[in-house]
């Protein structure tokens, strides 16, 4: 009996003293949290259906193509199978050790879900499972925040934290229905691994410690932000121990957690050995390192005298300090220990990647965040945040030492990075609903009111004007979600809405037109070449070997792709030829007004392939005398001339009969600026113009250039005679 | 041993009329007004008796002449001899004979100084072959006559020269050639001869100008000019006749066809791709099939220079292939036993057999090789720098079970002490 755990000695102390309508109370209770645990779970499902409904159960974005492509291949080939899986499909011709080199958290959980309930009976295809994916787990998420939140508060807190969380837009941004990418699942696993870290540190239970663990390991095979955790948990411990609240109960949560993790995490092909060779990882190491230090400091301030023991402290502390960075320096140096990676320079320095590495700027969502962007996020928590953060600090027990860190780090990331704004969403709710919890805990409290016959009216009004108040931001919240909702986060971005002039709204296919097109009527081995932006979708809906993807791994093949953009076409010709490329895809939003298209894109291209060929390409040369970006006939000779350029234009001014204007960049395009294409022939554009395909044609049979070729082929019989009658300039023949 | 057989082979077709390896329905295009078809009945009937099937027509006649019905070819061969004047036949443009030549129609092509037709012209341009202008004439004022000897002659897979072969013209244009590795010159001009018109400068000097040139394209459709009429002629038929007709079987496909036939390649085990497919250092064998078409049909190709490249971007393997077994038609090569190179990829298996006066022939198969799964690495255990670490691991493992039992054996005396402490207080 002892040994079940203190919280069922604290219940059974409880209820001899609430007799008689306790059970009642108990029971009310438990259906009441019953209840709302249904309702939160149900508003969590049904505010990210909006997707759904608006426009149809299909996999959004471009990671969750990958994603779900890759769900497909594991339920149709074995474990093992997948876990090896060498992809020839992608990053041709170098291929992809997919298997090794993919968090595979996601893809398993689906697939085990996809099977448990085909044994019950269920047979549901693969791709609901995979659309539904996200919002089922958010369901379990606002249980997680509830039991988190309740470890740093109270129950009470915890159900408005989990109603927070099942509902903020910022968290939804990243899980509605479709979105089946890997923070659908992180979220759910970073909030449970929390939730079990917390009761491990408070109470020193090795269980709990190994829960921890075992979560950790779901979240590290499941996203690469797992990192968050590895330094999170180290850095509580640190400030814990500076603060000088070493206790046994952190040494045992601690080290079992970083034991059996680490161990843990290593399992995942792709983590591999990082977890003893990465700085990133070393704060953990350190940190386990310095809580042997700290637990033997105690054993020996036991033992001896403070006086000596003040002494010892000083010199092995010193001593620790001086060879332990010593240490880090010099297997750093020597190649032990990996550098820091790019991603984690940028967070720290905001250009790093403008000037290093482009390509990591170059992503959208590596963007600093707009401020706005907080509001439009998380509505009336984001002022209330900090006055959480501030309550926390005045009761500053152990639990809340870690919500601190983790609101202020997150912050500064979610500042610095968009996507990191997800990591923040789920304190912002905890913090909160703390916040907002104890405002009702005093203004909500009238039972010293009732106890006392006489009615403090000013008192009342008082306490009822704020309630009502704060009662009124959450209608508000309400309602503000289920507009952000519905409005902003759950377009596929694979079929766009627009509005026609009368007011319906209509959808804009164009994507999946050009994919099927490509399904249907190219070679089953045709290669794509396009922005590595569209390789996932281009491999999940048209099937069909890319050269590129959004799996950014090779920044050389993909300044390779950028480079055939920039260049001109027998150039470009030459180095798709080499790449075996049989088609270029361009996406060409001047028509349609779509902002998101290559020639806007265009820039980034230049700037990776100038990276790598700085003496070939310039981006000074991309821009108009006035170094303006300029697409209209004030251009630069060198835009016209290349691939994208041509491409994106070909037939366009003659479109609108002559003076093509480009709705994009406001821009009129002649068709003396368009150049002629001979090295590549358009197959097919799509209804709108967004999507434009062109196949790389033969070489030419008679061993011309195709540019001479073509020449030719333009040329009249007149032309040709006077010009051929002069003695052609010929090298020696030897 | 094979060689004496393929000697023996040829020794007993060469009494059978040769033949093309494609059908031959043949048309003449010449001119009336510059030769009679009669002055070319020599050659006319060295085709005719290997069974060539041929339409005359005269260039300046009325007639429409048409190269295609529709979209189909008519004809398999063109012969376009002199034709006076701009245009062969209003039907017949430049434009008209590279789509008849891209189509996989052969062409033989004759001018001479006097006749050279734009669209002809503009035509052989395209393949690079630039014939002199009509006006322009070869002239050796060293040798007076154009007699030309046998160390003119180039490209040896098209006419082998003999010693003392010589070819006489009368009259005759050359072409400039450019580097084009698809052209390939039959014969040069003298050293001592160059061409000019009056009053121009020289089109070409000594042996950089060609009297005799052949073209092949991708797609193995071939093309040969021959800068005079004379080549043809009955009156020169003696000198001449012999080199003429290797000109038109090799233009005509009769012979120098080769193709190659069912490339594979395997395990080193015999089993396919398709069965298991392959990793990387894999042992395994590529081989390929050429056949070549004799006149009559297709017998086994011997050569030693046939490559064998395994690429990804770049090569990673570049073998000659060494000549295995022959069934029936085809002569097999192969690379032999060679391990897949250790980088993963999807890797390109090719031959590309390009070579001077025969057919191209390139083979291409693309498949991936996939790095090593989980299970496929060497176990820890038969890893002998490995032994210093696994005994580590047993020693901690060891010790840790050691220190647990002395522990557990230790404890009852610490948890006495402890218990007689707490009756002191």
């Amino acid at each position: 009996m002892v040994t079940t755990g203190k919280s069922t000695i604290a219940e059974s102390a409880k209820t001899p003293v609430l007799t008689g309508k306790s059970s009642l109370v108990r029971w009310v209770q438990t259906v009441l949290t019953f209840t709302i645990f249904l309702a939160i779970f149900g508003a969590a499902v049904s505010s990210r259906l909006f997707s759904v409904i608006r426009f149809e159960s299909i996999i959004h974005e471009f990671d969750p193509w990958f994603n779900f492509r890759a769900t497909k291949y594991l339920v149709t080939h074995s474990f093992l199978e997948f876990l090896n899986w060498f992809d020839d499909r992608t990053w041709y011709p170098l291929g992809r050790v997919t298997g090794g080199t993919l968090y595979p958290g996601l893809m398993t959980t689906s697939g085990a879900v996809w099977h448990l309930l085909k044994r019950i009976g269920l047979p549901v295809d693969i791709r609901n499972v995979c659309v539904m994916f996200a919002p089922a787990f958010s369901g379990i998420t606002a249980l997680a925040t509830y039991h988190f939140t309740k470890e740093i508060k109270d129950s009470g807190a915890g159900l408005l934290a989990a109603a927070f969380m099942a509902i903020v837009p910022g968290y939804i941004s990243r899980s509605v229905a479709g979105s089946y990418d890997n923070e659908a699942i992180a979220i759910t696993l970073l909030m449970v691994t929390f939730m079990f870290w917390i009761k491990a540190q408070k109470t020193g239970s090795i269980l709990h410690a190994t829960l921890t663990a075992l979560f950790y390991f779901y979240m590290v095979s499941a996203w690469g932000g797992y990192v968050f955790i590895t330094n999170l948990i180290p850095l509580h411990i640190f400030i814990l121990i500076l603060m000088g609240r070493y206790n046994a109960k952190l040494y045992s949560a601690y080290t079992t957690w970083y034991a059996i993790g680490t161990l843990a995490s290593m399992q995942i092909p792709f983590v591999g050995f990082l977890p003893i060779r990465s700085n990133d990882h070393m704060a953990a190491l350190g940190v386990f390192g310095l809580l042997q230090l700290v637990a033997f400091g105690h054993f020996v301030k036991t033992k001896v005298s403070s006086d000596k023991f003040r002494v010892v402290m000083i010199v092995s502390l010193a001593l620790i300090l001086v060879v332990g960075v010593a240490a880090l320096f010099a297997l750093t140096y020597f190649g032990f220990i990996a550098p820091w990676t790019g991603r984690f320079y940028s967070l720290w320095d905001t250009n790093y990647a403008k000037i290093h590495i482009p390509i990591i700027a170059s992503v959208s969502e590596h963007q600093p965040v707009a401020w706005p962007a907080f509001f439009f996020d998380t509505h009336f928590l984001i002022w209330l945040f900090p006055a959480g953060v501030f309550l926390l600090f005045l009761d500053l027990k152990d639990e809340h030492v870690f919500v601190i860190v983790y609101s202020v780090l997150c912050s500064y990331f979610a500042g610095v990075m968009i996507r990191l704004m997800l990591t923040l969403t789920p304190v912002i709710c905890v913090a909160a609903a703390v916040a907002l919890s104890k405002i009702f805990d005093v203004y909500l409290d009238f039972s010293h009111t009732m106890k006392n016959k006489k009615v403090n009216v000013s008192n009342l009004v008082s306490r009822l004007l704020v309630s009502s108040t704060f009662i009124f931001y959450l209608v508000l919240f309400v309602f503000h979600c289920t507009w952000v909702n519905k409005m902003a986060y759950s377009s596929p971005s694979v079929v766009l809405p627009s509005t026609t002039y009368d007011g319906r709204t209509v959808l804009i296919d164009d994507f999946r037109e050009a994919y099927y097109w490509l399904r249907l009527n190219t070679e089953e081995d045709a290669k794509i070449a396009s922005w590595w932006d569209y390789g996932y979708q281009i491999g999940g809906m048209a099937d069909r070997t890319t050269l590129v993807d959004n799996n950014t791994w090779n920044n050389t093949h993909i300044a390779l792709v950028g480079k055939a953009m920039a260049s001109p076409e027998e150039k470009s010709y030459e180095i798709l030829k080499q790449l075996d490329a049989d088609y270029v895809l361009v996406i060409f939003g001047g028509l349609l007004g779509f902002s998101g298209d290559d020639v806007n894109k265009f820039l980034w291209m230049v700037r990776i392939s100038e990276g790598i060929w700085p003496d070939e390409i310039n981006e000074r040369n991309y821009f108009s005398a006035t170094g303006e970006y300029r697409v209209d006939s004030s251009a630069s000779q060198t835009m016209k001339e290349c691939l994208m350029y041509k491409m994106s234009y070909q037939g366009y001014p003659e479109l609108f009969g002559g003076q093509g204007i480009d709705k994009v960049r406001g821009q009129t395009i002649l068709p003396s600026d368009v150049l002629p294409l001979d090295y590549f022939e358009e197959v097919f554009t799509s209804e709108n113009w967004l999507v434009r395909l062109y196949q790389l044609k033969k070489e030419d049979s008679e061993g011309r250039s195709l540019k001479d070729a073509g020449d030719y082929e333009r040329s009249t019989t007149k032309s040709n005679k006077k010009k051929n009658f002069k003695k052609p300039d010929l090298d020696l023949r030897v | 041993m094979v060689s004496i057989f393929i000697t023996f082979f040829l020794a007993l077709c060469g009494n059978v009329y040769a033949a093309s390896v494609h059908a031959s329905k043949t048309l003449v295009l010449y001119d009336e007004r510059l030769d009679q078809l009669d002055s070319f009945s020599n050659f006319l009937d060295d085709l005719k008796s290997r069974e060539y099937e041929i339409d005359y027509y005269t260039a300046n006649s009325t007639a429409d002449i048409e190269l295609y019905e529709g979209e189909n070819r008519l004809y398999d061969n063109l012969i376009v001899l002199p034709v006076k004047g701009k245009h062969i036949n209003k039907l017949i443009s430049d434009k008209t004979l590279l789509q008849f030549y891209n189509d996989g129609g052969d062409i033989l092509s004759v001018t001479s100084p006097g006749a050279v037709p734009d669209s002809i012209r503009l035509f052989l341009n395209q393949l690079g072959i630039f014939p002199s202008p009509k006006g322009y004439e070869l002239v050796d004022n060293v040798q007076g006559s154009l007699k030309i000897g046998s160390s003119e002659y180039r490209g040896s897979r098209i006419y082998e020269a003999k010693d003392g072969d010589s070819i006489s013209l009368s009259s005759s244009s050359a072409a400039l050639l450019d580097n084009r590795e698809q052209i390939f010159p039959i014969l040069a001009a003298p050293r001592t001869s160059y061409t000019g018109a009056t009053s121009k400068d020289p089109w070409s000097v000594g042996s950089q100008g060609f009297l005799a040139a052949a073209f092949q394209n991708l797609k193995n459709a071939r093309v040969a000019w021959l800068g005079s009429v004379d080549f043809l002629k009955n009156e020169f038929y003696g000198s001449n006749g012999n080199f003429v007709q290797e000109v038109a079987k090799w233009v005509f496909q009769e012979k120098n066809v080769i193709k190659s036939v069912s490339a594979s390649h395997f395990h080193a085990d015999g089993t396919s791709y398709e069965e298991v497919p392959y990793k990387i250092k894999d042992t395994v064998i590529y081989e390929v099939g050429f056949s070549e078409w004799n006149g009559e049909k297709w017998v086994p190709f011997i050569t030693d220079d046939i490559q064998f490249e395994l690429k990804m971007l770049d090569p990673y393997y570049r073998l000659t292939l060494k000549p295995g077994r022959q069934e029936g038609e085809v002569q097999y090569y192969t690379t032999g036993e060679f391990n897949l190179p250790d980088h993963h990829g999807v890797f390109t298996f090719e031959t590309d057999y390009k070579r001077d006066g025969f057919s191209f022939a390139v083979q291409r198969d693309v498949k991936p090789i996939r790095n090593l799964a989980h299970s496929e690495y060497a176990r820890s255990w038969d890893i002998s720098n490995a032994v210093i670490y696994l005994s580590s691991i047993f020693s901690v493992i060891f010790a840790w079970i050691i220190f647990i039992i002395f522990f557990i054996t230790a404890s009852p005396a610490v948890s006495k002490s402890v218990n007689t402490s707490k009756k002191n207080n």
